[in-house]
């Protein structure tokens, strides 16, 4: 249980060095664009002292360092600045957008875990026939292979030229209202599940393969248990660390980055709050947006090293790979 | 939500989309003027009232906020236009009608005296006054929008009385009704501004036939109607939804779908794309037009060298690059728009009678080294790639070496207006053309317009050209002094009109009936819509 | 974007000649040689030269009908095939150097220097590869370079992640530990033992990373940050297509199924690698 305990603050130190390492990188990335802000903002017809007054504004005029400074303690507080573009402080605009983006998740994360899951156990465990395997293996590589951008421009124009129940034109007028949003997310999610749900199948399988081989699963054949008992206590358990990590690394991924997916169909979500925002060099929305798809991954792999630590005391003991 | 109820099988879906992509059809679909000056016209039998959905390619993005005097893109100036009235308006013909002011007269060439309609009111209420236009023209005149450099030598307004405004000039500006009527010259509510009652800059507060109920950057506008607007009768749409999509394949779902009713596309082949799609697409000849800079300030470049210039500018292939780039639905220009009254013709043009091999000749004699010359875009307007593909290719085959960079609008700006002198060879981008054809040839004066000095000298016998075509008034002399002028920036070929920007809107006619005029000035699809009506369901 | 797959490892027993390996070995030499080919003898025409009608359909002339400007699609997704697998090979190449070098330094030396680079590569690894690569193009401009550091720098922590732990396994084992004994010189256990130990782990790493590569490259191009025009790209060839989907499905569908076989098959072949190179010791957690 030390070890348990002295491993959890190890990845709690480890977590907020990382953290610390990322709000730096964005910060100053951000900085390097060609460019600055003022072209954008205020447009290429603005005189120069529209842009000095401008800076001021946004005391962008000030150091760099005192400005990250008030960013990053902005930022612990939930103060992200406000946009040069739409002048509205981000937190406002990021508390509309997340809960879409979030449902957006769920959605395609349900699709990974509610047959993905099965279908990687199922073909794990039958995995010894060989043409099972080749077909298993093609399925599962086809549905990582097929770009988000091809699913989504293909699901798009079909779904928009035959009559549907899925409206994919007016996503911008999404409002909170849960059903509505959960309908108007079907399509977009599905494109995203389709992914995620191979790529669960895939390590799954392995996972349950590899744990098959294992002895205590021979030995546990040896002893003549059922297979129903097998599979539920030694195989679903031992295979379930590497599955866990790949769903925690996909939510990270759904939560911040779905980028293209929330392009493509017009979601106002976080991530194409980022797009426009890069396209803009709104420094505060690209700063925001950034670090909320960091800080979702880096929390949730951390909580996830923590939790296998607790399921599975070797992990701490061997004081981790990472 | 307009959510269709029939939900057809998955094979079903999978099977209608085989049989419909047999069919490649490209043929453009624009409608032919109706009426004249036409697109379409608004079916007068539709009289049901309801709410309205437009989509729109990107929102309004102002550091003045909502501030119309200091909109400086096309997109505001159609936004703010549904709230705040102008003084007059330009009608299809770039005539002008009467706006907030029922008349007006010029009694002498520098002064115009304005009779405003005393029911006009605010949306809070209150009605116009004298001193309202009398403030808004002089807060326009000192402030430090683009707008200001378009409304002339306003030297003075005063109020005659309590419904006449008087404007002197200080010498004589032939567009300044044409600069009065776009929206940046919007009526305001000086008295709420001044007490501080409104900041224009976060709310409106307008005369317009809309009130603006939200607006969530990127996302949506939404306008609710004007009650106490003088032609309140006239406005059927009781709310208006502007969303903004940014891709055009989502736009082109939704008008096929009927999630919106109006959408206006950047890629002019939404015209054969969504030909038998139930919407009905326009091709709107704007006044807007795409030019090509060719910088001839950076210290040491073969640019500097004014008849190698010429011959790159003489190089480019109008046609060609409307054909190839912009489906054929496009058509050169000079630097006055050719679609405006009095226009120069581009066929006159000195570059235009070279042709591809004289250009080649040109080139060579210029005694140019074969240096590749760079040829800046920016990616968020995607033609823009695709004409420089196709000047590419037609410089190359004059034997210049071209290298295209694609570029974020902020790198694009930095490198072709904020560095002085620019800091690149060629670059391609676009200018809205206004409603007068001298309005936007005043861009090629860098003392009245700042941004051009990057890449623009000043010329005095193009400057003097600039200011006799905004005095003169007589119209065969303007149109004189119109083509000596469109001359002259030919061969200076700093700053090189090419081809018109056309403006692709498409209509669904089971949701909205309006009109659109075949000509626009200001960029302004929306321009008709207070009078469109709404399609009952039924 | 796609790297989620990189994470988690196995072993499978008795992978021998497999068909699968067999036949996407076969695709991608045939996409490799004819995009070499094409490069060296433009058999198809050129990729730029705007020669026909616009958004033609497949005919003799235009075996897979023309773009928006009234290219040949053929030449261009041809060369769009060439570019795209070299930005992705040029990319993984520089990964695999730097990541093992990197890898291998740290995860013999172990101590401070390797947590120095683990928090380094664990602030780049926090970051969605997508959104790790626009900003790169952001910074960098959009075009080759850009791209080609994209890749790296969204492949490079999950390398250097793999090897510096192969390497740390590898360096306790009983004859490095001779070796060390027995007076051999640093960079030559580096080399003979070390190396030799995470060439299978490198191997497999490098193939997804190809993959992963594609797949940046393809959403670069499609957010409008990729290649310089007139160079196409499988990711911008999709791109461009799915505009005209409805009118020239061709424009679509040919460089998506390209782009979809190639991704495809150099997956198979990660998988297989895998199975016949990962040694079993760094099965456990990732």
């Amino acid at each position: 249980m030390r070890a348990v305990l002295r491993w959890t603050l190890t990845r709690l130190l480890i977590m907020a060095v990382t953290l610390l390492g990322t709000s730096v990188v964005i910060f100053f990335a951000v900085r390097q664009m060609p460019g600055g802000y003022e072209s954008v903002v205020l447009g290429p017809l603005a005189s120069e002292e529209q842009r000095q007054a401008a800076a001021e504004r946004y005391g962008l005029d000030q150091p760099v360092l005192v400005q990250y400074w008030h960013w990053v303690t902005g930022a612990v507080q939930g103060d992200f600045g406000i946009s040069l573009v739409s002048q509205v402080p981000v937190i406002q605009e990021l508390a509309l957008r997340l809960p879409v983006t979030v449902t957006l998740a769920l959605m395609a994360l349900s699709a990974a875990v509610l047959i993905g899951v099965p279908l990687g156990v199922l073909t794990g465990l039958r995995s010894t026939s060989r043409s099972g395997g080749a077909l298993g293996r093609t399925v599962a590589g086809l549905g990582i292979s097929v770009p988000e951008f091809v699913l989504g421009s293909v699901a798009l124009f079909v779904v928009s030229s035959v009559a549907s129940c899925f409206s994919v034109g007016n996503l911008a007028s999404l409002s909170g209202e849960p059903a509505t949003l959960v309908r108007a997310l079907v399509l977009p999610a599905a494109v995203l599940g389709l992914y995620c749900l191979a790529a669960t199948a895939r390590t799954t399988r392995d996972a349950v393969m590899n744990v098959l081989v294992e002895p205590h699963v021979t030995a546990a054949v040896a002893r003549g248990e059922t297979p129903g008992h097998i599979v539920r206590h030694h195989v679903l358990r031992n295979a379930s660390v590497p599955v866990l990590t790949l769903l925690g690394t996909i939510t990270a991924y759904l939560l911040g980055g779905a980028v293209i997916v929330e392009t493509v169909f017009n979601i106002p979500g976080v991530g194409s709050y980022m797009v426009t925002g890069l396209g803009r060099h709104d420094y505060a929305v690209v700063q925001a947006t950034v670090l909320l798809a960091a800080v979702a991954f880096i929390v949730i792999n951390t909580v996830l090293d923590i939790a296998a630590s607790l399921v599975d005391p070797r992990v701490a003991a061997a004081g981790g790979r990472r | 939500m307009n959510v269709r109820q029939s939900c057809t099988a998955a094979a079903g879906i999978l099977a209608l989309t085989l049989t419909g992509c047999g069919g490649g059809g490209a043929e453009p679909a624009a409608q032919a003027e109706v009426e004249p000056g036409y697109l379409a016209v608004a079916d007068d039998t539709a009289t049901a009232e309801g709410p309205v959905t437009v989509q729109v390619d990107y929102d309004s993005q102002e550091d003045g906020g909502l501030d119309p005097q200091l909109a400086t893109t096309a997109r505001s100036w159609s936004l703010f236009g549904l709230v705040y009235e102008t003084l007059v308006t330009v009608d299809a013909e770039f005539g002008f009608q009467p706006g907030l002011a029922t008349s007006w007269e010029q009694p002498d060439e520098t002064t115009y005296i304005f009779t405003i309609d005393t029911s006009a009111q605010f949306s809070n209420g209150r009605a116009l006054t004298v001193d309202d236009v009398a403030g808004t023209l002089e807060r326009l005149k000192d402030g430090v929008g683009v707008w200001a450099g378009q409304i002339g030598p306003v030297d003075s307004v005063e109020t005659l009385d309590d419904t006449r405004v008087q404007v002197n000039l200080s010498e004589p500006y032939t567009p300044f009704l044409a600069a009065l009527a776009n929206s940046p010259a919007g009526i305001l509510p000086m008295e709420e501004i001044e007490s501080g009652q409104v900041d224009i800059a976060t709310e409106m507060l307008g005369t317009g036939p809309f009130v603006m109920e939200s607006h969530r950057q990127d996302q949506n506008w939404v306008f609710s109607r004007h009650d106490g607007y003088r032609h309140a009768g006239d406005v059927l749409i009781t709310e208006l939804r502007v969303d903004i999509v940014g891709e055009d394949a989502t736009r082109q779902a939704a008008l096929r779908e009927g999630s919106t009713a109006l959408a206006n596309f950047s890629n002019v082949d939404a015209l054969s794309l969504l030909a038998n799609s139930g919407a009905t697409m326009y091709s709107q000849q704007q006044s807007d037009f795409y030019y090509i800079l060719i910088n001839g300030l950076r210290e040491d470049s073969p640019l500097n060298d004014q008849d190698l210039r010429f011959a790159l500018n003489a190089a480019i292939d109008r046609q060609a690059l409307s054909n190839s780039a912009l489906a054929g639905e496009s058509a050169p220009t000079g630097v006055t728009p050719s679609n405006l009254p009095g226009a120069c013709d581009p066929a006159d043009l000195p570059s235009a009678g070279v042709g591809a091999e004289g250009a080649a000749g040109l080139i060579e004699a210029s005694g140019y080294d074969g240096e590749p010359l760079d040829l800046l875009v920016y990616n968020s307007e995607p033609v823009l790639g695709q004409m420089a593909q196709v000047i590419q290719q037609q410089l190359e085959a004059a034997g210049v070496t071209v290298n295209i960079e694609q570029l974020d609008t902020a790198a694009y700006y930095e490198r072709t207006h904020s560095t002085v002198p620019g800091n690149f060879d060629m670059a391609l981008g676009w200018y809205a053309g206004y409603g007068d054809p001298a309005m936007v040839t005043r861009w090629w004066n860098p003392d009245i317009a700042g941004f051009s000095a990057a890449f623009a000298g000043s010329h005095e016998d193009l400057n003097g050209l600039i200011d006799q075509a905004a005095a003169e008034s007589e119209p065969a002399a303007r149109e004189q002094v119109f083509t000596e002028l469109c001359h002259t920036v030919d061969e200076y070929s700093e700053m090189v009109p090419l081809v018109h920007r056309p403006g692709i809107v498409g209509l669904n006619p089971d949701l909205l009936t309006m009109d659109l005029a075949a000509n626009e000035g200001y960029g302004d699809f929306l321009r008709y819509l207070p009078t469109a009506r709404p399609v009952s369901a039924g | 974007m796609r790297r989620l797959d990189l994470a988690v490892l196995r072993r499978r027993p008795g992978a021998s000649r497999d068909p699968l390996m067999v036949a996407a070995g076969i695709v991608l030499g045939l996409l490799c040689l004819l995009a070499l080919v094409a490069a060296l003898v433009p058999f198809a025409g050129s990729p730029t030269e705007i020669s026909g009608p616009r958004l033609s359909p497949p005919s003799w002339e235009y075996p897979l009908g023309t773009d928006s400007l009234g290219r040949s699609l053929l030449p261009r997704l041809l060369e769009g095939i060439g570019v795209t697998l070299v930005v992705s090979a040029t990319a993984v190449l520089i990964t695999a150097v730097l990541s093992t070098a990197i890898g291998i330094v740290a995860g013999y030396a172990g101590g401070w220097l390797r947590e120095t680079v683990m928090r380094v590569v664990d602030v780049l690894y926090a970051f969605p590869a997508i959104i790790l690569a626009i900003l790169v193009a952001a910074v960098l401009g959009a075009g080759r370079v850009a791209t080609v550091s994209a890749i790296v720098l969204v492949t490079v922590p999950l390398m250097v992640r793999m090897i510096a732990a192969q390497a740390a396994t590898v360096a306790h084992r009983d004859f490095v530990t001779s070796a060390r004994i027995s007076g051999v010189r640093l960079p030559v256990i580096l080399y003979r033992h070390i190396l030799s130990g995470v060439g299978g782990t490198l191997a497999v790493q490098g193939t997804y990373a190809l993959s992963v590569g594609i797949l940046v490259e393809g959403g670069l191009s499609f957010l409008g940050q990729g290649v310089q025009l007139p160079q196409s790209s499988l990711g911008l060839l999709v791109q461009e297509g799915a505009v005209y989907m409805v009118a020239a499905p061709w424009l679509l569908f040919a460089p998506a199924a390209v782009l979809v076989a190639s991704i495809l098959s150099i997956t198979v072949i990660g998988d297989t690698l895998r199975d016949r190179l990962e040694p079993r010791e760094v099965r456990s957690l990732a």
